[in-house]
Protein backbone atom coordinates (compact mmCIF):
# COMPACT_ATOMS: atom_id res chain seq x y z
CA UNK A 1 0.00 0.00 0.00
CA UNK A 2 1.29 3.03 -1.31
CA UNK A 3 1.97 6.27 1.25
CA UNK A 4 -1.52 8.25 0.54
CA UNK A 5 -3.46 5.32 -0.05
CA UNK A 6 -2.44 4.61 4.19
CA UNK A 7 -2.70 7.76 5.27
CA UNK A 8 -6.61 7.91 3.48
CA UNK A 9 -7.34 4.36 4.87
CA UNK A 10 -6.16 5.71 8.50
CA UNK A 11 -7.99 9.03 8.42
CA UNK A 12 -10.87 6.87 7.73
CA UNK A 13 -10.15 4.78 10.46
CA UNK A 14 -9.80 8.08 12.51
CA UNK A 15 -12.82 9.51 11.68
CA UNK A 16 -14.57 6.41 12.29
CA UNK A 17 -12.74 5.62 15.78
CA UNK A 18 -13.13 9.79 16.43
CA UNK A 19 -16.97 9.72 16.04
CA UNK A 20 -17.15 5.89 17.82
CA UNK A 21 -15.43 7.48 21.08
CA UNK A 22 -17.61 10.41 21.12
CA UNK A 23 -21.04 8.60 20.82
CA UNK A 24 -19.92 6.51 23.13
CA UNK A 25 -19.35 6.48 26.94
CA UNK A 26 -20.20 6.19 30.74
CA UNK A 27 -23.32 8.07 29.91
CA UNK A 28 -25.65 6.72 27.49
CA UNK A 29 -27.04 9.68 25.00
CA UNK A 30 -29.65 9.80 22.62
CA UNK A 31 -28.42 11.85 20.05
CA UNK A 32 -31.42 12.36 18.12
CA UNK A 33 -32.34 14.23 20.84
CA UNK A 34 -30.10 15.68 23.08
CA UNK A 35 -30.66 17.05 27.02
CA UNK A 36 -29.09 19.83 28.01
CA UNK A 37 -26.95 17.90 30.21
CA UNK A 38 -25.75 15.55 27.68
CA UNK A 39 -25.02 18.94 25.78
CA UNK A 40 -22.89 19.59 28.84
CA UNK A 41 -21.50 16.51 28.72
CA UNK A 42 -20.35 16.24 25.22
CA UNK A 43 -18.91 19.87 25.19
CA UNK A 44 -17.27 19.47 28.60
CA UNK A 45 -16.12 16.40 29.43
CA UNK A 46 -16.19 13.87 26.40
CA UNK A 47 -15.17 16.05 23.68
CA UNK A 48 -12.18 17.48 25.02
CA UNK A 49 -11.17 13.95 26.08
CA UNK A 50 -10.82 12.37 23.08
CA UNK A 51 -9.66 15.04 21.49
CA UNK A 52 -7.12 15.19 23.91
CA UNK A 53 -5.92 11.00 23.81
CA UNK A 54 -5.78 12.09 20.03
CA UNK A 55 -3.41 14.76 20.29
CA UNK A 56 -1.43 12.77 23.27
CA UNK A 57 -1.09 9.59 20.97
CA UNK A 58 -0.30 11.51 17.92
CA UNK A 59 2.29 13.45 20.17
CA UNK A 60 4.18 10.25 22.22
CA UNK A 61 4.43 8.46 18.73
CA UNK A 62 6.25 11.71 16.93
CA UNK A 63 8.54 11.97 19.89
CA UNK A 64 9.37 8.02 19.53
CA UNK A 65 9.45 8.65 16.23
CA UNK A 66 12.00 11.60 16.60
CA UNK A 67 14.09 9.44 19.82
CA UNK A 68 15.30 6.46 17.90
CA UNK A 69 16.16 9.11 14.90
CA UNK A 70 18.16 10.88 17.48
CA UNK A 71 19.48 8.25 19.30
CA UNK A 72 20.42 5.94 16.53
CA UNK A 73 18.52 3.63 18.51
CA UNK A 74 14.71 0.89 17.98
CA UNK A 75 14.63 0.84 21.78
CA UNK A 76 14.65 4.94 22.18
CA UNK A 77 11.56 6.19 23.49
CA UNK A 78 10.44 8.93 25.79
CA UNK A 79 11.46 6.60 29.02
CA UNK A 80 14.66 5.10 28.03
CA UNK A 81 16.03 9.38 27.31
CA UNK A 82 14.66 9.89 31.13
CA UNK A 83 11.98 12.54 29.67
CA UNK A 84 8.76 10.70 30.76
CA UNK A 85 10.37 9.74 34.13
CA UNK A 86 12.11 13.46 35.00
CA UNK A 87 8.44 14.68 33.56
CA UNK A 88 6.73 12.95 36.06
CA UNK A 89 9.08 13.71 39.11
CA UNK A 90 8.14 16.92 38.67
CA UNK A 91 4.81 16.79 38.36
CA UNK A 92 4.55 14.50 41.12
CA UNK A 93 6.54 17.30 43.67
CA UNK A 94 3.25 19.45 42.21
CA UNK A 95 1.06 16.78 43.22
CA UNK A 96 3.06 16.57 47.04
CA UNK A 97 3.13 19.44 47.83
CA UNK A 98 -0.53 20.23 47.00
CA UNK A 99 0.28 22.53 43.84
CA UNK A 100 -1.97 19.72 41.50
CA UNK A 101 -3.24 23.29 39.36
CA UNK A 102 0.54 23.28 38.50
CA UNK A 103 1.30 19.59 37.16
CA UNK A 104 2.04 20.83 33.49
CA UNK A 105 4.29 23.54 34.50
CA UNK A 106 5.99 21.26 37.17
CA UNK A 107 6.00 18.41 34.70
CA UNK A 108 7.65 21.02 31.68
CA UNK A 109 10.23 22.02 34.42
CA UNK A 110 11.58 18.49 35.22
CA UNK A 111 11.09 17.47 31.92
CA UNK A 112 14.07 20.42 30.73
CA UNK A 113 15.95 19.72 33.94
CA UNK A 114 16.32 15.72 33.22
CA UNK A 115 17.35 16.25 28.97
CA UNK A 116 19.18 19.29 29.72
CA UNK A 117 21.55 16.42 32.31
CA UNK A 118 21.19 14.33 29.45
CA UNK A 119 22.47 16.39 27.02
CA UNK A 120 24.91 17.92 28.94
CA UNK A 121 26.40 14.72 29.61
CA UNK A 122 25.81 13.32 26.04
CA UNK A 123 27.62 16.45 23.89
CA UNK A 124 31.45 16.83 23.74
CA UNK A 125 31.85 20.17 21.81
CA UNK A 126 28.57 20.57 20.99
CA UNK A 127 28.24 17.27 19.52
CA UNK A 128 25.68 14.67 20.15
CA UNK A 129 26.91 11.26 21.09
CA UNK A 130 23.77 8.68 20.73
CA UNK A 131 24.95 6.04 22.88
CA UNK A 132 26.19 8.33 25.39
CA UNK A 133 22.81 10.17 25.43
CA UNK A 134 21.18 6.76 25.77
CA UNK A 135 22.96 5.57 28.43
CA UNK A 136 22.34 8.95 30.32
CA UNK A 137 18.93 8.80 29.37
CA UNK A 138 18.70 5.57 31.54
CA UNK A 139 20.46 6.87 34.23
CA UNK A 140 18.45 10.23 34.65
CA UNK A 141 15.01 7.64 34.18
CA UNK A 142 16.64 5.62 36.99
CA UNK A 143 17.33 8.52 39.19
CA UNK A 144 13.86 10.16 38.54
CA UNK A 145 12.05 7.31 39.49
CA UNK A 146 13.86 6.63 42.59
CA UNK A 147 12.80 10.45 43.48
CA UNK A 148 9.61 9.22 42.70
CA UNK A 149 9.49 6.49 44.99
CA UNK A 150 10.70 8.52 47.75
CA UNK A 151 8.17 10.88 47.11
CA UNK A 152 5.41 8.01 47.11
CA UNK A 153 6.91 6.89 50.38
CA UNK A 154 7.15 10.47 52.21
CA UNK A 155 3.22 11.45 50.56
CA UNK A 156 1.38 8.54 52.90
CA UNK A 157 -2.25 9.39 52.42
CA UNK A 158 -2.02 11.03 49.28
CA UNK A 159 0.33 8.05 47.63
CA UNK A 160 -2.82 6.62 46.01
CA UNK A 161 -3.41 10.23 43.81
CA UNK A 162 0.56 9.40 42.83
CA UNK A 163 -0.05 6.36 42.05
CA UNK A 164 -3.37 6.93 39.72
CA UNK A 165 -1.46 10.11 38.25
CA UNK A 166 1.38 8.16 37.44
CA UNK A 167 -0.67 5.25 35.64
CA UNK A 168 -1.83 8.06 33.24
CA UNK A 169 -5.50 9.48 32.04
CA UNK A 170 -7.31 12.38 30.29
CA UNK A 171 -9.99 12.60 33.41
CA UNK A 172 -8.60 16.48 33.49
CA UNK A 173 -8.62 16.90 29.85
CA UNK A 174 -10.05 20.58 28.77
CA UNK A 175 -10.32 22.82 25.65
CA UNK A 176 -7.31 25.06 26.71
CA UNK A 177 -5.24 21.78 27.38
CA UNK A 178 -6.50 21.11 23.45
CA UNK A 179 -5.49 24.22 22.19
CA UNK A 180 -2.24 24.13 23.40
CA UNK A 181 -0.91 20.53 22.53
CA UNK A 182 -2.09 20.80 19.04
CA UNK A 183 -0.50 24.62 18.32
CA UNK A 184 3.10 22.59 19.86
CA UNK A 185 2.15 19.49 17.64
CA UNK A 186 1.62 21.60 14.17
CA UNK A 187 4.98 23.17 15.07
CA UNK A 188 6.43 20.48 15.71
CA UNK A 189 5.21 18.47 12.66
CA UNK A 190 5.93 21.90 10.56
CA UNK A 191 9.66 21.91 12.26
CA UNK A 192 10.26 18.44 11.26
CA UNK A 193 8.90 17.65 7.86
CA UNK A 194 11.32 19.88 6.02
CA UNK A 195 13.82 17.77 7.53
CA UNK A 196 12.68 14.19 6.55
CA UNK A 197 15.17 13.39 4.28
CA UNK A 198 18.31 14.72 6.69
CA UNK A 199 16.31 12.62 9.16
CA UNK A 200 16.82 9.60 6.72
CA UNK A 201 20.45 10.56 6.50
CA UNK A 202 21.56 10.69 10.04
CA UNK A 203 20.38 7.01 10.39
CA UNK A 204 23.87 6.33 8.92
CA UNK A 205 26.82 7.24 10.32
CA UNK A 206 27.97 10.81 11.19
CA UNK A 207 30.39 11.14 8.53
CA UNK A 208 28.46 9.85 5.91
CA UNK A 209 25.58 11.85 6.59
CA UNK A 210 28.14 14.86 7.27
CA UNK A 211 29.40 14.23 3.76
CA UNK A 212 25.09 14.13 2.42
CA UNK A 213 25.29 17.94 3.23
CA UNK A 214 23.55 17.20 6.39
CA UNK A 215 24.03 19.30 9.70
CA UNK A 216 23.99 16.39 11.82
CA UNK A 217 24.51 18.16 15.07
CA UNK A 218 21.94 21.02 15.19
CA UNK A 219 19.52 18.83 13.60
CA UNK A 220 20.50 16.37 16.80
CA UNK A 221 19.76 18.90 18.78
CA UNK A 222 16.73 20.53 17.43
CA UNK A 223 14.68 16.91 17.10
CA UNK A 224 15.76 16.50 20.23
CA UNK A 225 14.00 19.49 21.80
CA UNK A 226 11.56 18.58 20.06
CA UNK A 227 10.65 15.65 21.12
CA UNK A 228 11.36 16.25 24.97
CA UNK A 229 8.89 19.41 24.42
CA UNK A 230 6.12 17.34 23.42
CA UNK A 231 7.01 14.63 25.89
CA UNK A 232 6.81 16.81 29.02
CA UNK A 233 3.71 18.63 27.67
CA UNK A 234 1.81 15.14 27.11
CA UNK A 235 3.22 14.07 30.92
CA UNK A 236 1.60 17.08 32.27
CA UNK A 237 -1.63 17.00 30.43
CA UNK A 238 -2.16 12.87 31.13
CA UNK A 239 1.03 11.36 33.22
CA UNK A 240 2.95 8.67 32.14
CA UNK A 241 1.69 6.71 29.27
CA UNK A 242 3.73 3.81 28.87
CA UNK A 243 4.82 2.35 25.23
CA UNK A 244 3.42 3.80 23.07
CA UNK A 245 6.21 6.09 21.71
CA UNK A 246 7.85 2.28 21.40
CA UNK A 247 5.82 0.79 19.85
CA UNK A 248 3.51 3.02 17.52
CA UNK A 249 6.85 3.54 15.00
CA UNK A 250 7.70 0.07 15.06
CA UNK A 251 4.23 -1.50 14.31
CA UNK A 252 4.26 0.86 11.29
CA UNK A 253 7.88 -0.18 10.47
CA UNK A 254 6.52 -3.08 10.19
CA UNK A 255 4.26 -2.32 7.43
CA UNK A 256 7.06 -1.36 5.33
CA UNK A 257 7.14 2.33 6.49
CA UNK A 258 10.37 3.37 7.16
CA UNK A 259 11.29 6.50 5.42
CA UNK A 260 10.49 9.49 7.64
CA UNK A 261 8.20 11.64 5.20
CA UNK A 262 5.79 8.09 5.74
CA UNK A 263 7.20 6.91 9.45
CA UNK A 264 6.30 10.12 10.66
CA UNK A 265 2.67 10.77 9.44
CA UNK A 266 1.62 7.60 9.60
CA UNK A 267 2.59 7.32 13.31
CA UNK A 268 1.00 10.14 14.19
CA UNK A 269 -2.34 8.73 12.94
CA UNK A 270 -1.70 5.43 13.88
CA UNK A 271 -0.94 6.81 17.58
CA UNK A 272 -3.77 9.17 17.64
CA UNK A 273 -6.48 5.96 16.62
CA UNK A 274 -4.73 3.91 19.25
CA UNK A 275 -5.11 6.15 22.10
CA UNK A 276 -8.49 7.19 21.22
CA UNK A 277 -9.31 3.47 21.18
CA UNK A 278 -7.91 2.63 24.60
CA UNK A 279 -9.11 6.28 26.35
CA UNK A 280 -12.32 4.95 25.10
CA UNK A 281 -11.93 1.22 26.54
CA UNK A 282 -10.57 2.88 29.82
CA UNK A 283 -14.16 4.59 30.16
CA UNK A 284 -16.25 1.99 29.50
CA UNK A 285 -14.62 -1.21 30.43
CA UNK A 286 -16.00 -1.11 33.69
CA UNK A 287 -19.78 -1.43 35.25
CA UNK A 288 -21.02 1.85 37.46
CA UNK A 289 -18.96 5.08 35.32
CA UNK A 290 -15.82 3.83 37.09
CA UNK A 291 -12.64 4.67 35.03
CA UNK A 292 -9.57 2.21 34.21
CA UNK A 293 -6.22 4.22 33.98
CA UNK A 294 -5.27 4.61 29.87
CA UNK A 295 -1.59 3.47 31.30
CA UNK A 296 -2.48 0.22 31.76
CA UNK A 297 -4.59 -0.53 28.81
CA UNK A 298 -1.81 0.85 26.12
CA UNK A 299 0.84 -1.24 27.63
CA UNK A 300 -1.36 -4.19 28.20
CA UNK A 301 -2.91 -4.23 24.52
CA UNK A 302 -0.25 -2.52 22.80
CA UNK A 303 2.52 -5.34 24.12
CA UNK A 304 0.12 -7.82 23.61
CA UNK A 305 -0.03 -6.81 19.86
CA UNK A 306 3.13 -5.99 19.07
CA UNK A 307 4.84 -9.19 20.30
CA UNK A 308 2.15 -10.43 17.95
CA UNK A 309 3.15 -8.57 15.14
CA UNK A 310 6.86 -9.75 16.23
CA UNK A 311 6.24 -13.41 15.70
CA UNK A 312 4.09 -13.00 12.84
CA UNK A 313 6.36 -10.84 10.95
CA UNK A 314 10.03 -10.78 12.71
CA UNK A 315 11.50 -11.53 9.38
CA UNK A 316 9.97 -8.37 8.03
CA UNK A 317 11.37 -6.20 10.45
CA UNK A 318 14.69 -5.69 8.82
CA UNK A 319 15.32 -1.78 9.00
CA UNK A 320 17.80 -1.75 12.29
CA UNK A 321 19.83 -5.41 11.43
CA UNK B 1 16.46 -2.34 111.84
CA UNK B 2 17.77 -2.12 108.22
CA UNK B 3 15.69 -5.16 107.12
CA UNK B 4 12.66 -3.86 108.24
CA UNK B 5 13.45 -0.45 106.85
CA UNK B 6 14.04 -2.31 103.58
CA UNK B 7 10.44 -4.04 104.14
CA UNK B 8 8.77 -0.67 104.57
CA UNK B 9 10.31 0.51 101.49
CA UNK B 10 9.07 -1.88 99.37
CA UNK B 11 5.93 -2.30 100.75
CA UNK B 12 5.22 1.14 99.62
CA UNK B 13 6.28 0.79 96.36
CA UNK B 14 4.80 -2.10 95.82
CA UNK B 15 1.55 -0.68 97.25
CA UNK B 16 1.87 2.93 95.18
CA UNK B 17 2.47 0.19 91.80
CA UNK B 18 -0.91 -1.76 93.01
CA UNK B 19 -2.76 1.64 92.78
CA UNK B 20 -1.73 3.03 90.17
CA UNK B 21 -2.64 -0.16 88.61
CA UNK B 22 -6.07 0.14 89.51
CA UNK B 23 -6.53 3.89 88.83
CA UNK B 24 -5.77 2.95 85.02
CA UNK B 25 -8.26 0.07 85.82
CA UNK B 26 -8.04 -2.42 82.61
CA UNK B 27 -6.00 -5.26 81.02
CA UNK B 28 -3.43 -3.63 79.20
CA UNK B 29 -0.35 -1.64 80.28
CA UNK B 30 1.63 -1.09 76.77
CA UNK B 31 -0.92 -0.16 74.12
CA UNK B 32 0.17 0.58 70.73
CA UNK B 33 -2.09 2.41 68.35
CA UNK B 34 -1.55 2.04 64.54
CA UNK B 35 -4.51 3.56 63.15
CA UNK B 36 -5.07 7.84 64.45
CA UNK B 37 -9.08 7.74 64.27
CA UNK B 38 -9.23 5.29 67.23
CA UNK B 39 -6.76 7.09 69.57
CA UNK B 40 -9.26 9.63 70.89
CA UNK B 41 -11.66 6.38 71.68
CA UNK B 42 -9.13 4.98 73.93
CA UNK B 43 -8.05 8.05 75.41
CA UNK B 44 -11.58 8.52 76.57
CA UNK B 45 -11.62 4.91 77.13
CA UNK B 46 -8.35 4.52 79.69
CA UNK B 47 -6.51 7.79 79.63
CA UNK B 48 -2.64 8.48 78.31
CA UNK B 49 -0.93 6.50 80.24
CA UNK B 50 -1.04 3.15 78.95
CA UNK B 51 -0.24 3.83 75.36
CA UNK B 52 3.20 3.84 74.29
CA UNK B 53 3.50 4.21 70.67
CA UNK B 54 1.48 5.55 67.98
CA UNK B 55 1.75 6.49 64.35
CA UNK B 56 3.22 9.85 63.07
CA UNK B 57 -0.12 11.51 62.01
CA UNK B 58 -1.26 10.96 65.57
CA UNK B 59 -2.37 13.96 67.09
CA UNK B 60 -4.13 12.99 70.34
CA UNK B 61 -0.85 11.34 71.84
CA UNK B 62 1.79 13.77 71.32
CA UNK B 63 4.64 12.54 73.74
CA UNK B 64 4.33 8.96 72.89
CA UNK B 65 6.96 6.48 70.51
CA UNK B 66 6.26 7.05 66.85
CA UNK B 67 6.33 3.68 64.89
CA UNK B 68 5.74 5.00 61.48
CA UNK B 69 2.56 5.67 59.24
CA UNK B 70 -0.60 3.35 59.69
CA UNK B 71 0.52 2.63 55.95
CA UNK B 72 3.95 1.49 56.82
CA UNK B 73 4.39 0.57 60.60
CA UNK B 74 8.35 -0.03 61.84
CA UNK B 75 7.87 -3.85 63.12
CA UNK B 76 11.31 -3.29 65.18
CA UNK B 77 10.11 -0.12 66.72
CA UNK B 78 6.89 -1.85 67.58
CA UNK B 79 8.88 -4.73 69.14
CA UNK B 80 11.32 -2.18 70.91
CA UNK B 81 8.65 -0.87 72.84
CA UNK B 82 7.04 -4.36 74.04
CA UNK B 83 3.31 -3.79 73.22
CA UNK B 84 0.93 -5.87 75.36
CA UNK B 85 -1.93 -4.68 73.16
CA UNK B 86 -2.03 -3.17 69.48
CA UNK B 87 -5.01 -1.48 67.94
CA UNK B 88 -4.74 -1.83 63.81
CA UNK B 89 -6.99 -0.80 60.98
CA UNK B 90 -7.77 -1.90 57.71
CA UNK B 91 -6.07 -5.44 56.43
CA UNK B 92 -5.05 -3.33 53.60
CA UNK B 93 -2.76 -1.40 55.77
CA UNK B 94 -2.04 -4.23 58.37
CA UNK B 95 -2.66 -7.41 56.88
CA UNK B 96 -3.25 -10.00 59.54
CA UNK B 97 -0.03 -12.52 59.02
CA UNK B 98 1.98 -9.05 60.81
CA UNK B 99 -0.38 -10.00 63.78
CA UNK B 100 1.54 -12.89 64.09
CA UNK B 101 4.71 -11.85 64.26
CA UNK B 102 3.79 -9.99 68.01
CA UNK B 103 3.39 -11.63 71.05
CA UNK B 104 0.49 -9.03 72.01
CA UNK B 105 -2.69 -9.22 71.66
CA UNK B 106 -4.70 -7.73 68.42
CA UNK B 107 -7.44 -5.63 67.88
CA UNK B 108 -8.84 -4.28 64.65
CA UNK B 109 -10.67 -0.92 64.41
CA UNK B 110 -12.37 -0.23 60.57
CA UNK B 111 -15.69 0.27 60.82
CA UNK B 112 -17.72 1.48 58.06
CA UNK B 113 -20.80 2.84 59.55
CA UNK B 114 -21.96 4.73 62.45
CA UNK B 115 -23.07 1.31 64.19
CA UNK B 116 -19.84 -0.43 63.57
CA UNK B 117 -18.37 2.27 65.72
CA UNK B 118 -20.74 2.04 68.70
CA UNK B 119 -20.06 -1.61 68.24
CA UNK B 120 -16.04 -1.40 68.32
CA UNK B 121 -16.00 1.33 71.15
CA UNK B 122 -18.30 -1.34 73.21
CA UNK B 123 -15.44 -4.36 71.84
CA UNK B 124 -12.76 -2.09 72.54
CA UNK B 125 -14.49 -1.46 76.35
CA UNK B 126 -14.49 -4.96 77.43
CA UNK B 127 -10.95 -5.68 76.04
CA UNK B 128 -9.97 -3.15 78.05
CA UNK B 129 -12.19 -4.42 81.09
CA UNK B 130 -13.99 -0.50 81.10
CA UNK B 131 -17.36 -1.58 80.20
CA UNK B 132 -19.06 1.39 82.09
CA UNK B 133 -16.93 3.64 80.01
CA UNK B 134 -17.19 2.55 76.72
CA UNK B 135 -21.42 2.84 77.29
CA UNK B 136 -20.89 6.67 78.74
CA UNK B 137 -19.14 7.06 75.21
CA UNK B 138 -21.80 5.62 73.33
CA UNK B 139 -24.69 7.07 74.98
CA UNK B 140 -23.10 10.50 74.74
CA UNK B 141 -22.34 9.98 71.02
CA UNK B 142 -26.43 8.89 70.47
CA UNK B 143 -27.60 12.10 72.48
CA UNK B 144 -25.62 14.06 69.96
CA UNK B 145 -27.08 11.99 67.28
CA UNK B 146 -30.37 13.22 68.28
CA UNK B 147 -29.37 16.82 67.31
CA UNK B 148 -29.79 15.90 63.97
CA UNK B 149 -33.08 17.22 62.69
CA UNK B 150 -35.45 15.57 60.03
CA UNK B 151 -34.95 17.55 56.09
CA UNK B 152 -37.98 18.30 54.29
CA UNK B 153 -36.30 16.10 51.47
CA UNK B 154 -33.71 13.63 51.14
CA UNK B 155 -30.59 15.44 49.23
CA UNK B 156 -28.16 13.93 46.63
CA UNK B 157 -25.13 13.94 46.98
CA UNK B 158 -21.94 13.37 46.13
CA UNK B 159 -18.49 12.99 48.30
CA UNK B 160 -15.45 13.75 46.34
CA UNK B 161 -12.24 11.62 48.12
CA UNK B 162 -9.63 13.18 45.54
CA UNK B 163 -9.44 15.37 42.56
CA UNK B 164 -6.97 13.65 40.87
CA UNK B 165 -7.80 11.23 39.75
CA UNK B 166 -11.23 12.41 40.43
CA UNK B 167 -12.09 9.34 43.35
CA UNK B 168 -15.77 9.66 45.43
CA UNK B 169 -16.88 7.71 48.00
CA UNK B 170 -18.71 4.47 47.72
CA UNK B 171 -21.00 2.14 49.28
CA UNK B 172 -19.19 1.05 52.27
CA UNK B 173 -17.47 3.88 53.42
CA UNK B 174 -17.68 6.22 56.43
CA UNK B 175 -18.31 8.63 54.65
CA UNK B 176 -21.35 7.20 52.76
CA UNK B 177 -22.45 6.76 56.63
CA UNK B 178 -21.89 10.03 57.54
CA UNK B 179 -24.08 11.61 54.64
CA UNK B 180 -27.25 8.84 55.34
CA UNK B 181 -27.30 9.99 59.15
CA UNK B 182 -27.24 13.56 58.22
CA UNK B 183 -30.42 12.91 55.94
CA UNK B 184 -28.61 12.87 52.43
CA UNK B 185 -28.27 9.67 49.97
CA UNK B 186 -25.11 9.41 48.42
CA UNK B 187 -25.65 8.63 44.61
CA UNK B 188 -22.62 6.41 44.06
CA UNK B 189 -23.76 2.97 44.51
CA UNK B 190 -20.42 0.96 44.20
CA UNK B 191 -19.77 -1.62 46.33
CA UNK B 192 -16.01 -0.08 46.77
CA UNK B 193 -15.12 2.35 49.68
CA UNK B 194 -13.38 4.52 47.10
CA UNK B 195 -14.57 5.03 43.32
CA UNK B 196 -12.32 6.66 39.99
CA UNK B 197 -15.23 7.38 38.30
CA UNK B 198 -16.03 9.59 35.46
CA UNK B 199 -16.67 12.93 35.39
CA UNK B 200 -19.60 12.24 33.03
CA UNK B 201 -21.41 10.17 36.01
CA UNK B 202 -21.33 13.01 38.34
CA UNK B 203 -22.57 15.50 35.65
CA UNK B 204 -25.13 13.18 34.70
CA UNK B 205 -26.30 12.49 38.26
CA UNK B 206 -26.36 16.55 38.98
CA UNK B 207 -26.47 16.24 42.32
CA UNK B 208 -28.10 18.84 45.00
CA UNK B 209 -24.46 18.48 47.31
CA UNK B 210 -21.10 17.86 45.93
CA UNK B 211 -18.92 17.49 49.20
CA UNK B 212 -15.60 17.68 48.65
CA UNK B 213 -12.61 17.37 50.74
CA UNK B 214 -9.14 19.17 52.13
CA UNK B 215 -6.43 17.26 53.79
CA UNK B 216 -3.68 14.77 53.24
CA UNK B 217 -5.38 13.11 50.47
CA UNK B 218 -6.83 15.94 48.71
CA UNK B 219 -4.21 18.51 48.74
CA UNK B 220 -5.32 21.85 47.95
CA UNK B 221 -7.98 20.84 45.65
CA UNK B 222 -9.82 22.91 43.07
CA UNK B 223 -13.10 24.29 43.49
CA UNK B 224 -15.40 22.38 41.40
CA UNK B 225 -16.99 25.56 39.51
CA UNK B 226 -13.16 25.71 38.29
CA UNK B 227 -12.53 22.65 36.96
CA UNK B 228 -13.57 22.30 33.05
CA UNK B 229 -15.66 19.15 33.22
CA UNK B 230 -17.43 20.44 36.09
CA UNK B 231 -18.49 23.71 34.16
CA UNK B 232 -22.17 22.45 34.27
CA UNK B 233 -22.26 21.16 38.04
CA UNK B 234 -25.31 22.86 39.29
CA UNK B 235 -25.31 21.45 42.57
CA UNK B 236 -24.22 23.36 46.08
CA UNK B 237 -20.83 22.91 47.10
CA UNK B 238 -19.47 22.28 50.15
CA UNK B 239 -16.17 22.46 50.85
CA UNK B 240 -14.80 19.92 54.16
CA UNK B 241 -11.68 18.89 56.43
CA UNK B 242 -10.63 15.57 55.72
CA UNK B 243 -10.05 14.88 59.37
CA UNK B 244 -13.89 15.56 60.56
CA UNK B 245 -15.17 13.71 57.19
CA UNK B 246 -13.14 10.64 56.67
CA UNK B 247 -11.61 9.59 59.71
CA UNK B 248 -14.19 7.01 61.32
CA UNK B 249 -13.57 8.28 65.25
CA UNK B 250 -15.49 10.01 68.20
CA UNK B 251 -15.59 12.96 65.15
CA UNK B 252 -17.67 11.07 62.78
CA UNK B 253 -20.70 12.13 64.93
CA UNK B 254 -20.17 16.24 64.82
CA UNK B 255 -19.66 15.56 61.03
CA UNK B 256 -23.27 13.93 60.87
CA UNK B 257 -24.48 16.91 63.11
CA UNK B 258 -22.37 19.54 61.04
CA UNK B 259 -23.22 18.16 57.29
CA UNK B 260 -27.05 18.02 59.16
CA UNK B 261 -26.85 21.56 60.00
CA UNK B 262 -25.74 22.40 55.95
CA UNK B 263 -28.30 20.82 54.62
CA UNK B 264 -30.94 22.17 56.34
CA UNK B 265 -29.37 25.49 55.90
CA UNK B 266 -29.42 25.27 52.15
CA UNK B 267 -32.19 22.77 51.45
Amino acid sequence: MTKNITIFVLLIVFIAVFILAVFWGAVNMDFTQLSDTDLDILTYSRLPRVLLAGLVGASLSLSGVLFQYVMKNPLADSFTTGASASSAMGAVLAILFGLGFLIPVFALIGGVIGLTIVYKVSSVNGKVQPITMLLAGIVVSTFASSVISLMKYIADDSVASIIFWLMGGFQDASMQQVGVLTTVLIIAWLAIRKNYLSLDIICFDDSTAMASGVDVHPLRKKIFFIAALLTAICVGYAGIIGFVGLIIPHMVRLFKFVIASELVPISMLFGAIFMILNDLLARVILTDGQELSVGILTSAIGGAFFLYLLMKRKKELYYFD
Amino acid sequence: MRIYKNIIIKSILLIGTLCSFSSIGQAYERIVILYAPVSEIVKQLVGEKVVVGVTRTDLVFKKVYKVGSHLRPNLELIKAIRPDLIIAGSKRAYPEKMESRFSADFFRYDPTSIEDIFKQIRQLGDLLQVQPKSEQIITQLKNKLKQVQPLPDQPKVVYEISERPLRVAGKPSIMTAIIEYAGGLNMIDTNKKHVVISTEIVVDINPDFYIYQDGPMNKNPRPPIERSYFKPLRSKIILVDQYLFSRPGLNVIDAIVKLNQIFKEQL
